[in-house]
């Protein structure tokens, strides 16, 4: 193989959050023709890094190359100086613009200081017609569906005459023809000579399109190398694998108690049909690639999110839950993903947090008991090592302890069973250990414990059973012998998991 | 560190505090300076003025902490006024049963305004809105132009009366006072109308029903709007069309002014008594002030907007 002068390139880069590394010194080459598949599962850093690549986010360490030749500032407008245009994941588009208006944003053509339609119209028509978009060039893109709407982001960064194209999973809301066309037309850009790098879940479409792959693993590089010879098997091997250490506690598994979930056919949200049970003492887990359901199942149970059932019995009631309220007492407690905006007040106090769930309970004539709310606090600091104030607000706690917060406030209620969702996200390690043995725990005292997480190892360690999540149905149900990172990943990424183990 | 610049600081961080302090300013000085302010007779009567937008506040605090806002409060107070002396039967000489009968109104209207921002989702400010709007039309049609006056015994006594020397509105706006101290920091549910007003989505998750809150505070705020209606009839002993017009500006800029947030989430009734006073206190300085009627509204917009930069502003990050 010809190597040639990459178009763009990283060299050792890395970037962190809030001291938090996310990419250690990473290097990635993009060559002219050829399609590099970037692999990597949830948070290994694949947005990061292709938030880089187009000049989104500055590098704190390491530099982006453009035609062999450092840039020392790469922001947005050097990046579209060099020619690279993103497909987002997250579609950018103005909903109430038509379809040319959309294409052309930032770039329409002016005659006598007005857009001139006309000439918008011609340019916008031959990009159109390479994606196969076919609509009206005037219609509204809120009026198209998803699938056409990533035809016209496609499009519109086709209309920038891009040297170097990333495509961010640009596939997963398109249908097989609509994907039919896109891969035609990434193999004719590439024969045009442009680099592209392609970030999908989809192994088959990777292995179609693919001559390279770089696969990222917590930050860092662990393959760089042709695609030709890999199957799918050794993808997925390439993205999993690693020691995990003493992080997580030994524990035996409790013999399973009285059935305290049982739904058959539930739907809610993304998720569509679902037969699940699960009984006291265990843990069970929930994974899969993110958003493909998995959320909406644990709010469904929770009744945070109108759903319908064949049939329901979920801790001695029948039926889904109308609201939150009747869940909770019913005995279920449920974590957010996104402690800041769904679990904490983060301007109230530690304490107002920790009390909110048991309010109604801490009462004397109607009144607050401030005696008895002022032990439940204590009892609940104590536990959870939260050292100093309960009077501060909760926002200048550390990630972890405002974590701890998030779970412990559901404590005074006594739940049976803990719907948690990825609840070691952003945690350090230490806090990270001392949730997994809180989970254990519980497991020990006969909660059923629901764990969604998106950190595999954490399923493999913790878990009496897991179940993984795609295009919101599970795809395997996995018992403790058979739950390997291998088994979850293929799984999520729809290898059928014998082909996987 | 210096004690006293701890104080101070401390003090500057206790909005309901420096509105106090504020208004004891006021007074002083004017009393100092302007012959008769400083008369009990005429700081009695301030107290009076106080209490009637003290009491539209009191609800008007509790759903702006929650993160709404009534703007229908003018209105209620309009149909109390005009609709209690025609209710009141002539078969009850207390007159105990035309308020009763006023306020049940007066709550019924809160809750519809609650169900739409509940079930219809409708945004309060546009449900409240519209609810005002369809209440002025519907007094034109009840009452047309003219004014109804009040013959019912306790409306004039409690506008009237003065036991021990302190008007009886003053002791309702105490009554009232306690009762939404009490509601909003010793129950559950004040705490809770906080949770909502910070972060609905957390306070959900974590069982407290938006929809069951939502009735029961426009419910509220509608009540104390009746209230306040029933106090200004007692007063007035007139009702007519636009009689409750003033208080929608004033009730939301006491509860500002006592730094509650407009945001939702933070705040407290204390601060909103203070912040009721020192608006009326403002107005009667307005007065003495040998000005044109226009140039008057000119010069209390401009004062409100500039006591809200001073007291009532949004804590900077």
């Amino acid at each position: 193989m010809i190597s040639s002068m990459p178009l763009l390139e990283a060299r050792g880069i890395s970037k962190g959050f809030f001291g938090n590394p996310v990419l250690k010194g990473i290097s990635i080459s993009l060559q002219p023709g050829r399609v590099h598949a970037l692999l990597g599962e949830n948070g290994a850093g694949k947005s990061t890094l292709i938030n880089l690549l187009s000049g989104a986010l500055q590098p704190d360490g390491g530099e982006i190359a453009v035609d062999g030749k450092a840039v020392s500032r790469f922001n947005p407008g050097a990046a579209r100086a060099a020619g690279v245009a993103v497909v987002q994941q997250e579609l950018s588009l103005a909903s109430e613009l038509s379809i040319a208006e959309n294409v052309g944003l930032g770039a329409y053509p002016r005659r006598f200081g007005l857009v001139d339609y006309k000439a918008l119209a011609e340019q916008v028509k031959t990009v159109c017609d390479m994606v196969g978009l076919t609509e009206a060039l005037d219609t509204p893109v809120g009026d198209l569906s998803l699938g056409r709407r990533q035809m016209v982001e496609i499009a519109k960064a086709l209309f920038l005459k891009p040297r170097v194209l990333i495509l961010d999973e640009p596939t997963s809301s398109l249908s097989a023809h609509e994907a039919g066309i896109l891969s035609a037309l990434i193999l004719k850009l590439r024969d045009q000579g442009i680099a592209l790098l392609y970030i999908s879940h989809r192994l088959n479409e990777v292995r179609a399109l693919c001559s390279h792959v770089t696969v990222l693993k917590d930050g860092v590089v662990t393959a760089d190398q042709p695609l030709a010879g890999v199957d799918a098997e050794g993808l997925v091997k390439l993205m999993v694998g690693r020691d995990p250490g003493d992080l997580f506690p030994t524990w035996e598994a409790v013999l399973p108690g009285e059935e305290r979930i049982s739904v058959t056919g539930l739907s809610a949200g993304m998720v569509r049909d679902i037969d699940f049970s699960a009984r006291a003492g265990e843990i069970v887990g929930i994974g899969g690639l993110v958003g493909q359901g998995q959320e909406d199942f644990l709010l469904g149970l929770y009744g945070a999110l109108p759903g319908s059932v064949k049939t329901a019995r979920l801790c001695e009631r029948d039926g889904l839950f109308s609201d939150v309220g009747a869940a909770n007492a019913a005995g279920l407690a449920y974590v957010p993903a996104d402690r800041k905006k769904e679990g904490l007040v983060l301007p109230h106090s530690i304490a107002t947090n920790l009390l909110m769930p048991s309010l109604g309970k801490l009462t004397k004539n109607g009144f607050r008991d401030r005696g008895a709310e002022k032990n439940t606090v204590l009892q609940l600091a104590s536990r959870l090592m939260i050292k100093g104030d309960t009077g501060r607000p909760v926002q200048a706690l550390s990630g972890g302890n405002q974590q701890k917060v998030a779970l412990a406030k559901w404590l005074p209620l006594d739940p049976s069973v803990l719907l948690l969702n990825d609840p070691t996200r952003g945690v350090d390690i230490e806090t990270k250990r001392e949730i997994y043995l809180m989970l254990r725990g519980f497991a020990a005292e006969g909660k059923l414990v629901i764990l969604l997480s998106s950190d595999t190892p954490e399923l493999v360690h913790l878990c009496d059973r897991v179940l993984v999540f795609r295009d919101g149905r599970t795809v395997a149900a996995l018992q403790r012998a058979e739950i390997t990172e291998e088994a979850i990943v293929g799984a999520a990424m729809g290898l059928t998991s014998r082909e996987a183990a | 560190m210096n004690p006293v610049s701890t104080a101070v600081r401390g003090l500057f961080r206790s909005p309901p505090l420096l509105t106090f302090l504020l208004v004891a300013l006021v007074w002083l000085v004017a009393s100092l300076t302007l012959r008769g302010f400083g008369a009990y007779g005429h700081l009695r009567y301030l107290l009076e003025l106080s209490a009637v937008i003290g009491i539209v506040a009191a609800g008007q605090t509790l759903v702006i902490i929650m993160g709404g806002i009534d703007l229908s409060v003018g209105a209620i107070i309009t149909v109390t006024a005009i609709l209690l002396p025609l209710i009141s039967p002539a078969a009850d000489p207390s007159g105990i049963v035309g308020i009763a009968l006023a306020l049940a109104i007066a709550t019924g209207i809160g809750l519809l305004n609650g169900a739409g921002a509940a079930y219809l989702r409708v945004p309060p400010i546009i449900m409240t809105l519209a609810m005002a709007t369809f209440l002025q039309g519907l007094l034109v049609m009840v009452a047309g132009g003219s004014a109804v006056s009040v013959t019912n015994a306790s409306v004039i006594w409690l506008g009237q009366a003065r036991p021990l020397g302190i008007p009886a509105g003053v002791i309702l706006w105490i009554v009232v006072a306690i009762s939404v101290l009490l509601i909003l920091h010793r129950t559950p549910m004040g705490s809770r109308f906080l949770a909502l007003g910070a972060n609905p989505v957390a306070a959900r998750l974590s069982g407290i029903s938006i929809t069951r809150n939502t009735l029961v505070l426009y419910a509220l705020s509608g009540f104390f709007s009746g209230v306040a209606g029933i106090l200004i009839l007692g007063m007035n002993r007139q009702g007519y069309v636009g009689i409750g017009d003033p208080y929608l500006l004033t009730s939301i800029a006491a509860v500002v002014l006592g730094g509650t947030s407009i945001l939702g989430g933070r705040g407290t009734y204390a601060g909103t008594i203070p912040g009721a006073i020192l608006l009326v206190t403002t107005t009667a300085l307005i007065t003495i002030v040998n000005a044109s009627p226009g140039w008057r509204s000119i010069m209390f917009g401009s004062l409100i907007l500039a006591l809200l930069l001073i007291s009532g502003r949004e804590a900077r990050r």
